[in-house]
């Protein structure tokens, strides 16, 4: 069955499948999803960057893929969920917090790259 | 060969207080140079390859302190540069001009300022974004720019280094004072600046908050810690002498801390030495205890004491008005280069 979305483990399996097609020996690194447990990513922006990693190795001076997903919103308000757990594994109570956390821009990611080629979606 | 005109606190400056590069441009400067305030960040970004952060400073506009006391400059727009680069979506973020009305004034009491006093009247107002000036960002996200590694946020007054966690807040005086090339206090903001800057005031489109809060309430609400939030933290600040004189516009058109203005520890210090009332009962519970950690109690202010005239608050200034530690006087020309930009 095809769905609208990509389990996150097919994700992470396409990602290195698609680095090394045109060469086995690329080195493929996939970060920013490690923290997730479970997620669905939408399929056609999947095949996009399947093809788009196919495409930057096409230089076949190309040794190694970084591919890192970053939040576009650098700066998100987060919710922090406190949890007790009692010895008999229930849970009696939870405090919600909100957290602000920003994180380095995606510029500290491709800075030294002599081409950027921005495809991402806009909302002008 | 067109230039752009910038002044520039380089990361270093103030005998390595100043620990990112920040970049002021005068609106002056930006028209004269023909370009619009993005474009103007941009030519920063080409020609400025560090992290640094920029603030487009409007000085015949009006904005209001944190504590609701009006200043008279504006940041009109600000980003965040790094490797030569803008963000595409969060690097730069133009401020909305906000018009007078009957209404503003009524929801918002600390604005008669721009009414009663008449260096202010007709000025121009700009705090912060509305709704629309902020996309992309929703309420779930501060007003904030963002470029590589520098994080501008709270309207330009709070700058970050996401790696290497270095950080520095200019308040209101402090930019003030850097673009009237006068003098200014650097040293780390201290217990009574991180308690003064949650006692905020009720703006829509302020400068950190939208209708929120208000006076005589605490946006922090953080008890004994109110007074470690930025106390480890560099500031540029103002002379106290200049934030006294512009707080005293304000209590002397009859403004109350508590009521009307923001019940920060600078602003009743200065109400108490005038002689100004203070709202007692308006000021919450938790405001009194976060203001109680930094000295500042109910008791204090009743104490008796010399009540000094407007120029005896002046002269004595640096006693009466509390905040910032180990800091130093310096000249804004000392710490400050005036450079141009290649457009």
């Amino acid at each position: 069955m095809k769905l609208m979305h990509t389990k996150l483990p097919d994700f992470i399996k396409k990602v290195d499948a698609a680095g090394k097609k045109l060469r086995p020996e690329t080195e493929v690194v996939l970060r920013g999803l490690e923290s997730m447990e479970s997620a669905k990513l939408a399929s056609l922006r999947v095949g996009r960057i399947e093809e788009e990693i196919v495409e930057i190795t096409q230089d076949p001076n190309v040794a190694k893929v970084e591919v890192t997903v970053l939040p576009q919103i650098p700066e998100t308000i987060h919710t922090v969920v406190i949890k007790g757990i009692q010895k008999d594994g229930t849970s009696k109570k939870t405090i919600l917090e909100s957290m602000f956390i920003t994180t380095p821009a995606p510029e500290c990611y491709y800075h030294d790259s002599e081409e950027v080629d921005d495809r991402r979606v806009s909302y002008d | 060969m067109a230039k752009l005109k910038y002044k520039i606190i380089p990361q270093g400056a103030a005998e390595g207080r100043v620990p990112i590069n920040l970049i002021f441009i005068d609106k002056k400067d930006v028209v004269e140079a023909g370009l619009t305030y993005r474009q103007a960040c941009e030519v920063m970004a080409k020609n400025f390859k560090e992290p640094a952060a920029i603030d487009i400073i409007d000085t015949d506009a009006v904005t209001v302190s944190s504590d609701g006391i009006m200043v008279d400059y504006a940041v009109v727009a600000f980003a965040s540069i790094d490797y030569g680069m803008i963000n595409r979506d969060f690097g730069y973020l133009g401020i909305s001009e906000q018009a007078y009305s009957e209404k503003l004034l009524s929801e918002e009491p600390h604005m008669k300022q721009w009414d009663a006093i008449d260096a202010y009247r007709g000025k121009r107002l700009f705090r912060g974004p509305n709704f629309n000036d902020r996309l992309p960002r929703v309420a779930h996200n501060e007003t904030q720019t963002i470029t590589g590694r520098i994080a501008n946020n709270n309207t330009g007054s709070e700058f970050m280094n996401v790696i290497d966690m270095t950080e520095i807040l200019v308040p209101a005086y402090g930019a003030l004072e850097i673009m009237h090339d006068g003098e200014v206090l650097v040293g780390l903001a201290g217990p009574e600046i991180s308690v003064g800057i949650g006692m905020v005031v009720f703006e829509t489109y302020g400068r950190i908050f939208n209708r929120s809060y208000g006076a005589g309430l605490t946006a922090h609400n953080s008890g004994l810690y109110a007074k470690t939030v930025k106390s480890d933290y560099p500031a540029i600040a103002g002379r106290k002498k200049t934030l006294a004189e512009y707080t005293m516009r304000a209590l002397e058109i009859g403004l109350v801390p508590g009521r009307d203005l923001g019940c920060s520890p600078a602003v009743l210090s200065v109400a108490k030495a005038i002689g100004a009332p203070i709202a007692y009962d308006k000021i919450e519970e938790r405001a009194w205890l976060e203001l109680g950690t930094v000295g500042i109690t109910e008791d204090w202010l009743k104490a008796p004491s010399k009540q000094l005239t407007h120029a005896e608050v002046l002269e004595k200034a640096d006693e009466i008005v509390p905040g910032i530690s180990d800091g130093k006087l310096f000249k804004v020309s000392q710490i400050c280069d005036v450079r141009y930009a290649q457009i």
